[in-house]
Parts: C-alpha cells; sequence; structure tokens
C-alpha cells in the first residue's frame, strides 16, 4: 500500500488536517497542538500572508462588560435581531462567546494585542450595533504573528499547494489530495480529522471595477471547501445570500467599518446625507442597508454617492489616516494617489462586487457546523468564513480555535487508523490534472468571465423564480464546457480548479435563493416576486448532494430563548 | 496594476515571491530577481510591500482603478 501510494505522489500524514492557512485556519491549528495532536496546514500560498486578512485587519468585535449593552445576553439578543433568520443562537453562543475571552488573552500573548498603546481599547460604532462592539486595533501583522505561534508549536505547513478533494472510507473522512501550484508535485495527506478554512467565494459576481481580482475579499477564496464538503456529503446552508458591500470607487478595499465608525457620512451629488431615508440608524446602519441606500441613490440618479469625513475633529482624523491601512494596507496609498484628503475632500464610493458570503458580520454563510463546529459528514469540521455560522475576525479567530480543539478531539479520541483507497486517489488525481491534458483551448478566465456577467444578472441583488431557474440551466451549460478548458501550467492549473469552484458554488446559491421564497436582508436576498420578509422563513435553508442531484430542506430556528449557559 | 519592483534596492531575499496570497509575484533563479508575472490578478493587499526588507516595492494604481 505505501509503495503504491508512493508511487501516486508525496504523501503525508496527520492527525488534524486544516485546508487554508487564514485566520481561522491558523488559529485552528494552535488550537489542535496545544491540545498534544499533530496539525498540517496546506494553504495555496504561504502560511505567513494568506487568506483575507493577509495584509492586515483593524477591527474585533466584542462584548467587555462595561454597560448594559456590553454583556453576553447584550450581544446575543442583537445578534437574534439583525441575523434573525440565519443565524443560529447556541452555536453562536458556542463559537464565540464561550470562547471569546481566552481569545483576546491569546492575542495578547502572541504579540497582537487588541489594545492602544496607552494600554485601553479603541472602540467604535458602526454596521448597526447597539453600542460600540468594534475594538480597533492594529492587525497588519497578525497573519504572520498567528504564523509564528503554530510553527513555535509544531506545525506542518504545505505551501504553495491546492487541495483538490477529499478522501473517505465510506463513512469518515480520511484525508484530502492535492498539488503543488508550482511545480505539480501531487500530495496524499492522510488524517484523523479535517478542519476546512477556505473562507467565502470570490470572483463570483461581475466586478463594478471590471476587474475580477480586485477584490473586497481574498480573490484566493473560491470556495474550495464549500464545494468539497458537498462532494462528500456534507450539508451546507445560508448559501442563497449575495453578499455586497461600499467600497471606494475603482479599488474593492475593506475600510468602510473606519470610515463610518469614525463619523463619516454618506452624501449623495447634493450633500444630501441620504441613509436616514433608508434605515433609522443612518450612517451607521446595517452593512445590506448602506448597500441598499448607496445603490438606490446612484440608480435613481442622485448620484455621484461620497463618504464624508470633512467634520471629524483633528484628533479623529489623525486616528482616522493613522489607523486607515491597518484594515487595507494599501488604502492610504490609493486615496493619496487618487489626491484625496480625508479632511479636505470627499471619497466617491461605489457598490462592491457580489460574493457569496455570511448576510451580516455575525452570521456566515457554508458548511452547515454544530456547537462543536463540527459538519454532517464525520470527521469533517469547518471554521472562518466557509462555515455557516462564522464570519468577520471575531468568529473566524474564536471558532477557528474551537473548531481545532473539536478536530484534535474527535482524531485522539477515535483510536482508528484512517484507511486510505487507491482507486478513490487514482480517480482524484487523474481529475486534478485533466485540464493539463485536454486538446480543448477555453481559458478559464474566458468561462469565469461570462459566469460572473450571467449570474450578476440573473441572481445578483435582483432575482425571481425564473431568472434562478435561467441561471442554473446556464451553470449547466458552462459545466459542459470545462473538458474544453485547458491549463497550460500548474499555477492555471489552480486557476482552473479555482473556476469549478466558483461554478458548483453558483448553483449552490441559486438553488438555496430558488427555496427562500421571500426577500431578507434587503439586495443580499431580494426576490422580485416575493418582495416582503416572511416570518415563515425565519431558519435556514440547507442543502445536500444527493444521487438525483442537490437536495434543499428547510431548518426552522429558534429566537424566543437567549442561550447563557 | 500591480506592485512595483525596484531591482536596485532588492537583495534578492524571495519574501514577496513566497508570500504572495496570489501567486503574482515569482521568482527568477537565473537573474536572481523576482518579477511580477500574473499582474492581471494582484488583490493589491500589500503582503509584498509589508515584508520586503528593504522596501524595494512601491504600489502604484493604475487609471484602469483610479479614474474610474
Amino acid at each position: 500500500m505505501a509503495k503504491n501510494l508512493e508511487k501516486l505522489g508525496v504523501t503525508f500524514e496527520t492527525d488534524v488536517l486544516i485546508v487554508g492557512g487564514g485566520l481561522a485556519g491558523n488559529n485552528a491549528a494552535i488550537a489542535a497542538l496545544e491540545k498534544g495532536a499533530r496539525a498540517l496546514i496546506a494553504d495555496k500560498s504561504s502560511l505567513y500572508r494568506c487568506g483575507a486578512i493577509a495584509g492586515g485587519v483593524d477591527h474585533f468585535m466584542a462584548y467587555l462588560g462595561t454597560d448594559t449593552w456590553d454583556t453576553q445576553e447584550a450581544y446575543l439578543e442583537w445578534v437574534g435581531r439583525i441575523a434573525r433568520g440565519v443565524v443560529n443562537l447556541s452555536v453562536q453562543n458556542a463559537v464565540f462567546c464561550k470562547e471569546l475571552d481566552a481569545a483576546i488573552e491569546r492575542m495578547d500573548r502572541i504579540g497582537c494585542t487588541l489594545k492602544q498603546p496607552d494600554g485601553n481599547f479603541f472602540r467604535t460604532q458602526s454596521l448597526g450595533q447597539p453600542g460600540p462592539y468594534f475594538i480597533n486595533f492594529n492587525g497588519k501583522q497578525l497573519k504572520p504573528l498567528l504564523a509564528k505561534e503554530a510553527l513555535r508549536l509544531g506545525a506542518e505547513v504545505l505551501e504553495k499547494c491546492s487541495i483538490s478533494g477529499l478522501l473517505t472510507d465510506g463513512e469518515n473522512v480520511t484525508g484530502a489530495v492535492g498539488f503543488n501550484i508550482r511545480n505539480g508535485n501531487f500530495y496524499i495527506i492522510k488524517a484523523k480529522a479535517i478542519v476546512l478554512a477556505t473562507g467565502n467565494t470570490n470572483r463570483l459576481f461581475e466586478n463594478p471595477s471590471g476587474l475580477p481580482f480586485n477584490t473586497w475579499q481574498c480573490p484566493a477564496n473560491t470556495g474550495a471547501a464549500q464545494t468539497m464538503a458537498y462532494e462528500v456529503g456534507a450539508k451546507l446552508a445560508n448559501m442563497e445570500f449575495v453578499r455586497i458591500t461600499v467600497v471606494p470607487r475603482g479599488f474593492s478595499a475593506a475600510g468602510l467599518n473606519a470610515l463610518t465608525g469614525m463619523g463619516g457620512k454618506f452624501v449623495n451629488a447634493s450633500g444630501e446625507e441620504f441613509m436616514s431615508r433608508y434605515h433609522p440608524s443612518g450612517n451607521r446602519s446595517p452593512r445590506y442597508k448602506l448597500v441598499e441606500g448607496v445603490m438606490k441613490e446612484l440608480y435613481e440618479g442622485r448620484g455621484p454617492v461620497y463618504i464624508d469625513c470633512r467634520h471629524l475633529s483633528q484628533s479623529d482624523l489623525d486616528h482616522l489616516k493613522r489607523t486607515l491601512g491597518y484594515d487595507k494596507d494599501t488604502l492610504p496609498d490609493f486615496i493619496e494617489q487618487k489626491g484625496v484628503d480625508l479632511g479636505k475632500d470627499l471619497l466617491e464610493i461605489m457598490p462592491s462586487e457580489g460574493m457569496q458570503a455570511g448576510p451580516s458580520e455575525v452570521c456566515g454563510s457554508g458548511i452547515l457546523i454544530d456547537e462543536k463546529t463540527a459538519s454532517t459528514a464525520p470527521g469533517l469540521f469547518a471554521a472562518g468564513d466557509c462555515a455557516d455560522q462564522m464570519r468577520c475576525v471575531h468568529i473566524c479567530t474564536t471558532g477557528g480555535y474551537l473548531a481545532g480543539k473539536m478536530a484534535a478531539e474527535f482524531a485522539m479520541g477515535s483510536g482508528k487508523e484512517p484507511k486510505l483507497r487507491l482507486p478513490q486517489i487514482r480517480e482524484l488525481r487523474k481529475k486534478a490534472f485533466a485540464p493539463m491534458r485536454t486538446s480543448g483551448t477555453i481559458s478559464y478566465r474566458k468561462v469565469e468571465d461570462t459566469l460572473r456577467k450571467m449570474l450578476w444578472q440573473n441572481a445578483g441583488p435582483a432575482r425571481n423564480e425564473r431568472s434562478l431557474q435561467v441561471a442554473l440551466e446556464k451553470l449547466e451549460e458552462l459545466s459542459q464546457c470545462f473538458k474544453e478548458i485547458r491549463a497550460k501550467n500548474y499555477h492555471e492549473l489552480m486557476r482552473v480548479h479555482e473556476t469549478h469552484q466558483i461554478l458548483e458554488v453558483a448553483k449552490m446559491m441559486c438553488t438555496a435563493a430558488l427555496a427562500r421564497k421571500e426577500t431578507r436582508f434587503g439586495v443580499y436576498h431580494h426576490r422580485t416576486d416575493y418582495p416582503e420578509v416572511d416570518e415563515e422563513y425565519e431558519g435556514q435553508i440547507v442543502l445536500w448532494k444527493t444521487e438525483q442531484g442537490m437536495k434543499t430542506s428547510f431548518k426552522k430556528l429558534d429566537y424566543d430563548k437567549i442561550p447563557l449557559s | 496594476m500591480p506592485p512595483v519592483i525596484d531591482l536596485q534596492k532588492c537583495i534578492g531575499c524571495g519574501n514577496c515571491d513566497r508570500h504572495c496570497p496570489l501567486d503574482v509575484i515569482h521568482f527568477d533563479g537565473v537573474r536572481n530577481i523576482p518579477y511580477v508575472k500574473y499582474p492581471d490578478e494582484c488583490w493589491h493587499c500589500g503582503s509584498c510591500r509589508l515584508d520586503c526588507p528593504v522596501e524595494a516595492i512601491t504600489i502604484r494604481f493604475g487609471p484602469e482603478m483610479l479614474y474610474l
């Protein structure tokens, strides 16, 4: 067996395999190693700078017990209100609340404190929060510091590795296969448990800037976890939402929280502060409302739209200028190269591209997880933006750590040695390299560009039963092109795999969107044929693979009781 | 438009090639210099600049982003 395996590729063996080394995956590795398990992290990039916070991050949501709005109960009450109909409060309590204190302590310990140099927390309020839940901090070095901690604890790392499929013995997951994106080495990894942590799905919808890699979240995140989990029978939820945000015109950069949190105002062409027309919280409305406001102002002819920071005090402006690059390292360069001075000029904004991601900062979209971050496939755990209850820096940090702990417990408790199946590995190997061998001549980029335009048209911020059905038909037709997509090298091979994942996620999104016959989170799921919020849909659309194709069911959620234990 | 690498300053350490999350920067082992192989796939995250030990990298946004 071992010799036969070695003929097929380079082999590895571990207790917990973590696919995706970003914020959640890296925290998962630290937890698994602290539990005494072996951990191997595979990522397409390097552990130091991979995932959505590669170049930094500046906000961490938390309650700190300073006031009535600042408690676990108040936080969960708000979460149940703002993410109603998709958020599972019992899972939120487990993946966030119970892990919060340890996470704040851990960040301090690894050298990326959430505090300011004066020892205090700098907190801001935005996106519909009842109080200043966002802790503003300098997270420019958070990713390399997490990487160093995992390596110090003995993590094994497989860099420039694209994981292309999961292995199963028919019951449990037993490992994964992948390839090196530079030299094409084929990797076979045997693992007792797996944590999937590859983020949300980008490059899915047409980008208003015309540049598909100019995305708000990391464009290397293309739904690998969602696709692979689906393949092995795990259930997914909250996949219907098209998340959109507001970005500086021309640059799909993070940084909105920083601007609105400091008191930046949204204004239209005539200088009117328009957000109060859309939501009582005005400039500090939930994100989906900000997007709706900006879109309506633009499409109804009241654009251009701007963020106005000119009224801020000098000390607030100084803080803003000093910290704006924490969330997106290059945003200050962009603003400067545009010739904009935030103290004197307006900053023009626009809606971002759409993506598959949670409809709120406090709820995710993706693999359905329970209170232990376990998926419905035995041995398979999910963390970060690819899990249906995790989103944003705070939950990816706490929930990632929990996933590592739970996966390590599973791995060490199972006592079972995973058995690999050679035919399965041979099949996945053949599939992985097929785009290098095809006689076809289509580039991945052409297929992706078509998909993005088509999906925005039919399943974007306005969708109905017919348009979603049309999208599904066209996605099926696009799938047929796949055997003709050619990869000229292993970098391109990675991109072809990503295109495949994007396409599979698009199918999940349209199928789930068809099942939710209501409108929820405004433009994030706006069914023009069902334009109202319907209380009957306070729950999740769950989807999974069957022999007859994709199936969906509805899972009702309970908001009567706030779990505090 | 992606990062611009000042080859006068570059010491050939390979950090930018290794850390780029999008596999945009590659290393020419013969000439011992990094180069931007896939400029259209840059995310403008700034990782290459953050991790360059000699500040040889600047980020220059193109007209397609600045004047949209």
